[in-house]
């Protein structure tokens, strides 16, 4: 599998979104509170949206009507468009999606060599 | 494959854009500062707001108003044939003030005209009138429906109008007289029959919910019967619905035709020969529930697509209408339905099947 040097891992800030292209595909980049870099396919699985143009967020909770708690800072993609929220620690939608329809963040492996980081793809 | 795009919101900076275009005492009114536009009463929770997020101007500002950025996103991307107008600024949300809101139609209709319409053949315009005041609705319907490109009067749903009531019917009679369609489309006032809900999700789900009962009150009020060539869209509303409010028409009008005899065909058939709904938001249903879908409604020619660029829930079009669909059922929604419905002409060049026969 090719492997793709792209930037320093300074470059990549918790609760930014940094866009890179590899070859024709765009991705983005982001880095977890807990230190990891993580490489995503640029399209939301919805209905392709650039995920460029969406944010990191956190993740709202709670059990009662109107009282609303927030954590997981940084670990939240939501997409441009609709605001679906994605998990950028499981790839997952924190809400599913129907059967027939895509659901899932394509991670791609990420490689850190020195200062690099290096995508797999 | 041609697109006709049904639902693509146009805007404007503010409300000031409209001063060139408004008479006094309006003019210094607006001017001064006197009204600062609609405002919704909740609070976006998207990423764009109400918009795409990335729907944005060079600078990387929010853009709502900008017809470039339209341009280069939807109109060359998605390789739009006709991308028809139905705007966001709807006079009728107006409660007071009957002459102000009619002016400020009349003034949205000259903007868009001038810095839309002009622009691109490639869109269609809809008129905006102030349907509080239904006899300068109609003067204004008269007004702009000489312009080549306008094709529709706008409805706003609102929360107080169901627009089947007799005091609305120069509204429609000028649209016929001028063959117009007439579109229903919500507003941020639009509610449920309990009100607009707690939550912004509470209130988007409502609006189906504040659609359905325009087509029931234009039916059982005799709409489609007075004016038997005027055709009718629901933007925007949903679509899986109306399999139910055509058949529960069609019963309590057995049931009970005695008390509206003016309805002189079953409602289904008015609906299926009359009415049109727009696609976005797409349900999440598989193609072979789409296909079941379409017999429940005893037609495949009342579903046309559409985007709702720029707003947050836009639907994709190489997305949002399954691929698994025949590609007869694709073409009438993606362009044949609506062609037929606004007349408009798909250039041959662009029909490579029908430019082969």
């Amino acid at each position: 599998m090719p492997r793709h040097t792209i930037c320093k891992t300074s470059e990549v800030e918790v609760g930014v979104l940094k866009p890179i292209t590899i070859g024709r595909s765009p991705l983005i980049l982001a880095r977890l509170p807990s230190g990891e870099i993580r490489a995503v396919g640029g399209y939301c699985p919805h209905q392709a949206a650039h995920l460029k143009y969406g944010c990191i967020s956190g993740m709202t909770n709670g059990d009662t009507p109107n009282e609303l708690t927030f954590d997981h800072a940084g670990e939240v993609l939501r997409c441009p468009w609709h605001g679906f929220e994605y998990s950028l620690v499981s790839g997952d939608p924190l809400v599913p999606a129907p059967a027939n329809m895509g659901g899932r963040l394509r991670f791609y492996d990420v490689a850190i060599e020195g200062d690099d980081v290096i995508v797999i793809m | 494959m041609p697109l006709i795009d049904t639902d693509v919101h146009e805007s404007f900076s503010g409300v000031r854009d409209l001063v060139p275009y408004l008479p006094e005492p309006y003019k210094s009114w607006i001017d001064g500062g006197g009204w600062r536009g609609f405002s919704q009463p909740f609070c976006y929770t998207t990423p764009g707001r109400g918009n795409r997020a990335d729907v944005q101007n060079a600078d990387g500002s929010a853009s709502v108003s900008d017809y470039g950025v339209m341009r280069a996103q939807l109109l060359d991307y998605h390789h739009h044939d006709y991308a028809v107008l139905t705007g966001y600024f709807y006079p009728t949300a107006l409660k007071l003030q009957y002459g102000l809101a009619s002016a400020m139609a009349s003034a949205y209709n000259d903007y868009v005209a001038e810095h839309w319409l002009a622009k691109d053949k490639r869109l269609i315009g809809s008129i905006q009138i102030n349907a509080r005041d239904p006899d300068a609705a109609a003067r204004e319907i008269d007004r702009m429906a000489s312009h080549p490109q306008i094709k529709q009067v706008m409805l706003a749903v609102v929360d107080d109008i169901a627009y089947g009531h007799p005091m609305y019917r120069p509204i429609f009679a000028a649209a016929e007289r001028n063959k117009l369609t007439v579109a229903f489309h919500h507003t941020v006032y639009a509610q449920g029959p309990y009100g607009m809900g707690l939550h912004y999700m509470e209130r988007h789900c409502l609006i189906p919910i504040a659609l359905m009962p325009q087509v029931i009150s234009l039916i059982c009020n005799g709409v489609f019967d007075s004016f038997p060539n005027l055709r009718f869209m629901i933007l925007e509303g949903g679509f899986s619905w109306l399999p139910h409010v055509m058949w529960r028409l069609d019963r309590e009008f057995r049931q009970g035709r005695v008390e509206v005899p003016w309805i002189k065909k079953l409602p289904s058939q008015h609906c299926r020969e009359r009415l049109r709904l727009s696609t976005q938001p797409t349900e999440d249903i598989t193609p072979d529930q789409w296909g079941k879908l379409i017999d429940l409604m005893g037609t495949d020619e009342m579903l046309v697509f559409s985007t709702d660029y720029p707003h947050f829930d836009f639907d994709n079009p190489n997305v949002a209408i399954p691929r698994a669909l025949s590609d007869d059922i694709r073409e009438k929604i993606f362009w044949k339905n609506a062609a037929k419905f606004y007349e408009l002409d798909i250039p041959t060049s662009a029909v490579p099947s029908q430019a082969a026969e």
